[in-house]
């Protein structure tokens, strides 16, 4: 039988086709603030809502739980921002990176691409200078698939 | 009853229900100019047909009995059938709009009005519209799964349908199935192609670059037209990944607005299409999100919209599927303005249409290695058999029983909720070409494998939730897949991945730790983590165990009870 680490392995050599585990056992709502609290710093009821500010572009349903792609976009000016922070609230490692940003950066722009273990919230959380917090999610499906 | 096919025709001289000899007559009232009327606006048309699914021959293809819908989007077209799709359109039963967009009075109807769609007769369509309007004043599209799915499509590896398009003379198309061909295939294809691949939402996987032309834009009546091409955005998880390595996918719809802005603002069109093969719930949703589309052009869903859908100011069409219909929107436009249209889904009735000569004889002339194989009569169908439903279709227990019968011991037949197939009505024969109408994959291995309950039924809800996610951009396409040999209850709007309850295996209670023995083709179920393989159940393609198993049976009765039953929406069992 192929154990999770040979599927990956595989993934890798581009063999197989996007199946990591298809999320069902979602993470409870207080798992995630625990996580989320530790990490960030701040209970979640603390960071505003950056939507109009954030722009996070991720696609919807992920080809690959292996590689999924994730950009962040801000309009908040560079200058007032101290951090920007990746996190996947059913990964098993949540904070997935953390970029300390500064005005040399030019703007608040990251781009890379992440794995995810099944589907989750992907979230784009920005720690402002004056100590507050921002932050934009979109949900990411990850998917055996296969019907057409 | 096992009927036979002479006490069949016994039955049916008693009855009247046989195909008529003199079609004729019984149409003596229906009239090709009647199919063709239609009352012409400015100087611009556009045609288009989509997922024709490779059928250059006519067929019978019944729309489905349900499309159930998750709450917020019941109602809606994509989500009409039956009588509620003529109750929503004000079509009157039995007419001929009838009998090809809903499956009231199907059988009966198939007997009266005849085989849809065939390469000859669409083509009589187009040509004639072309003849009317002028060339340089029509543009002829095409949304994608064109060229695969049949035995003509899988033998020839696509080329017969080409070499059709070509004839027939299409200008732009987009993609899905036709990537199932392989990368190398498709390329070769597109080249041979003279109409133009466009697609704004493939990209190479490392640098994000386009692989193909996102646009084009093409002077037509006067106006100038800027067409953006969307291919299924979920092509590699649909279908197995391998086929189109290298290269992204999605919905990209961030990428389609600076396209649609760069066509208003740097290149001044006067009206902005998209040719989609994203299906009519998403390119609804997309319409919201995106501003500046004039019209899409939908696919892949196979509805039939007689009337465009607005949304906000994006007018959206969709000419069902199979070759059934060819879409014909006439347009107004002035000084980047649409100031009037007019529309009809023309239906392509091959008993009234005249077949278009020169492609009649192509047609004969490609089917010829194949012909003898194809045309064999391998049984009689007692039952209805149809594909398309949400949850269950007699194919589908056919198929499952089949495999079920070669493959000894096992317990559940994986059957994929492919949108296409064919229809075989009561009292027809099969033929080698229809079960290759159902399964005509490049894929279409039996795999045997084993997997616990728990897992099994991880896997249905993350397929339910593509199938019934109340947000089209979460909904991956395709129907629920099929499960032979099991049992189980849905809440279509019950929590994501808890909807199914009370399942049962061959009537006996469901047990989470057992392992159960699987068979499954046309996905990705056997290569997924918690499957094991069986080693000595060789895999087989489907098309041939179907074969074999009909040949056997001779008369093909098949249960058409669902093995679903669906708690919070209401799911019809006969039509």
């Amino acid at each position: 039988m192929m154990n999770r680490r040979d599927l990956i392995k595989l993934m890798g050599a581009g063999m197989v086709m996007a199946t990591t585990s298809p999320l069902v056992t979602i993470s409870h709502a207080s798992e995630v603030e625990k996580k989320f609290k530790k990490h960030v710093g701040v209970p979640m009821s603390k960071v505003k809502d950056g939507s109009s500010l954030i722009k996070l572009k991720t696609p919807t349903i992920a080809e690959t739980g292996a590689n999924v792609p994730v950009a962040i976009d801000s309009k908040v000016p560079v200058e007032e921002v101290e951090w920007l922070m990746i996190f996947v609230d059913n990964n098993p490692v949540p904070r997935v990176i953390k970029v300390h940003l500064t005005p040399m950066n030019g703007k608040v722009y990251f781009a890379t691409r992440i794995k995810m273990a099944k589907t989750s919230n992907v979230r784009a959380i920005i720690k402002k200078k004056d100590g507050t917090y921002l932050q934009a999610f979109k949900e990411v499906k990850v998917t055996i698939g296969g019907c057409g | 009853m096992h009927l036979t096919r002479r006490d069949f025709l016994e039955l049916a001289v008693i009855t009247g229900a046989y195909l008529t000899a003199d079609p004729v007559g019984a149409l003596a009232k229906m009239t090709s100019e009647d199919i063709l009327s239609f009352k012409s606006k400015g100087k611009v048309t556009l045609l288009f047909t989509t997922d024709m699914h490779a059928h250059l021959k006519p067929l019978y293809f019944m729309e489905p009995m349900n499309l159930v819908a998750p709450k917020k989007l019941k109602g809606l077209p994509g989500y009409l059938t039956g009588p509620d799709f003529l109750k929503y359109y004000r079509i009157n039963p039995n007419t001929l709009e009838a009998y090809f967009g809903s499956c009231v009075n199907f059988p009966e109807l198939a007997e009266k009005f005849g085989k849809m769609g065939g390469g000859e007769y669409i083509a009589t369509v187009i040509k004639s519209v072309i003849a009317e309007r002028g060339r340089e004043n029509v543009l002829v599209l095409d949304g994608g799964d064109t060229w695969v799915t049949t035995a003509i499509g899988l033998f020839t590896e696509g080329k017969a349908i080409v070499d059709w398009m070509n004839l027939v003379g299409y200008d732009i198309m987009v993609a899905h199935w036709e990537f199932t061909l392989g990368k190398e295939t498709f390329l070769k294809r597109i080249k041979e192609l003279k109409a133009e691949f466009i697609s704004q939402n493939i990209v190479e996987e490392d640098f994000g670059d386009l692989v193909f032309k996102p646009y084009t834009i093409r002077e037509v009546g006067g106006a100038k037209l800027g067409i953006v091409g969307n291919s299924f955005p979920y092509t590699p998880i649909a279908n197995p990944r391998q086929f189109t390595e290298g290269w992204s996918f999605g919905i990209r719809e961030e990428q389609l607005q600076e396209f649609v802005n760069e066509l208003r603002e740097e290149h001044k069109v006067d009206a902005v299409i998209l040719l989609s093969h994203d299906g009519l719930p998403l390119d609804m949703a997309l319409a919201k999100k995106v501003k500046g589309i004039d019209i899409i052009i939908s696919g892949h869903t196979h509805d039939v919209t007689p009337k465009p859908v607005f949304v906000n100011n994006t007018m959206i069409v969709i000419a069902g599927s199979h070759g059934k219909y060819v879409g014909r929107l006439d347009l107004d436009i002035k000084k980047g303005r649409i100031r009037d249209y007019s529309f009809k889904l023309i239906p392509v009735a091959s008993n009234i249409l005249k077949p278009d000569k020169e492609v009649q004889k192509f047609i004969k002339e490609v089917y010829k290695p194949y012909e003898k194989k194809l045309s064999e009569k391998i049984g009689v169908a007692e039952t209805l058999i149809y594909k398309r439903d949400t949850f269950y279709s007699t194919f589908d227990r056919l198929a499952g029983e089949a495999i079920k019968d070669y493959y000894h011991g096992v317990d559940i037949v994986f059957s994929p909720g492919y949108r296409w197939g064919t229809t075989i009505i009561p009292g027809q024969e099969i033929t080698v070409d229809h079960v290759y109408d159902f399964t005509a994959i490049t894929y279409p291995d039996v795999h045997v494998f084993k997997m616990k309950g728990k897992h099994l039924k991880l896997i249905l809800e993350d397929i339910a939730d593509n199938v019934f996610n109340p947000n089209p951009f979460y909904q991956q396409g395709g129907d629920m897949s099929r499960v032979i040999g099991m049992e189980y209850e849905i809440e279509i709007n019950g929590p994501q991945y808890n909807r199914i309850r009370n399942i049962t295996v061959g009537g006996k209670p469901f047990n989470p730790e057992k392992e159960y023995v699987i068979a499954a083709y046309g996905g990705n179920l056997h290569r997924s983590e918690f499957s094991e393989e069986i080693k000595d159940a060789k895999p087989v393609p489907v098309y041939e165990i179907l074969i074999d198993y009909i040949k056997k049976k001779r008369n093909i009765k098949v249960d058409t009870k669902p093995n679903v039953k669906v708690l919070d929406e209401s799911y019809r069992t006969s039509c």
